[in-house]
């Protein structure tokens, strides 16, 4: 089964990677996202998720379906969290099953490339002295 | 009914709100309109969504449609 979710909660990397594991797999791969604490040597306090919930969701859900049609892939969840997140928090995780391991890597990589340019989704950026809204460029 | 605009991120903090609600226009005549009173608008990259789809050019918008405006996404 696909699902794409947001959630202001931890994200449990485990239970998503489990969710979508059907039995004609072999192998999954799941990426864990997290805040990062150096970005070009600015130590960032925390971040701020902001999303627009419904045509996030709309926008991960087209990523599936695409990623359905490019590689031979079984099941993909993505969960993003929103709201304030420390340093090595999960923001993102994206699990990818397929019968043969290649496809999941090659799914995964193309789904965090594509869901950082179109699910509308930004993040403020807290840092000692100031905060700022990260433009896509510096991601 | 009229039309929804709503802001996000950079933009929602330039506005100093999140949603407000406007007549039919073009989209290229909403972003005018929006630049000219929030003039900081200028200096940002602005992508538009029509009822939660991202559009291209000059669009119509309609009343009740659903507009959001923000800068380019940076979720991941």
């Amino acid at each position: 089964m696909d699902f794409c979710e947001l959630t202001t909660e931890p994200i449990d990397i485990t239970s998503v990677a489990r969710r979508v594991v059907p039995p004609e797999c072999g192998a999954t791969v799941t990426l864990d996202g997290y805040v990062r604490k150096f970005t070009r040597e600015r130590e960032t306090l925390y971040l701020i998720y902001e999303s627009y919930d419904e045509m996030a969701l709309k926008e991960m859900q087209k990523l599936i379906d695409d990623a359905h049609s490019k590689f031979e892939i079984s099941n993909v969840g993505i969960v993003h969290r929103t709201g304030r997140l420390e340093i090595a928090e999960t923001s993102v995780v994206i699990s990818v099953a397929a019968p043969h391991r290649k496809a999941a890597f090659e799914a995964c990589e193309w789904l965090i490339a594509e869901l950082k340019r179109t699910v509308p989704i930004w993040k403020k950026e807290v840092y000692a002295g100031g905060e700022e809204w990260v433009d896509q460029e510096n991601s | 009914m009229p039309v929804r605009v709503l802001f996000f991120g950079a933009i929602a903090d330039i506005v100093g709100k999140r949603e407000l609600e406007t007549g039919s226009a073009s989209s290229s005549q909403l972003l005018e309109t929006l630049t000219q009173e929030y003039t900081p608008l200028a200096s940002h990259k602005l992508l538009v969504a029509v009822n939660q789809e991202y559009i291209n050019g000059d669009v119509a918008i309609n009343n009740g449609d659903e507009v959001a405006i923000f800068t380019p996404v940076s979720g991941g």
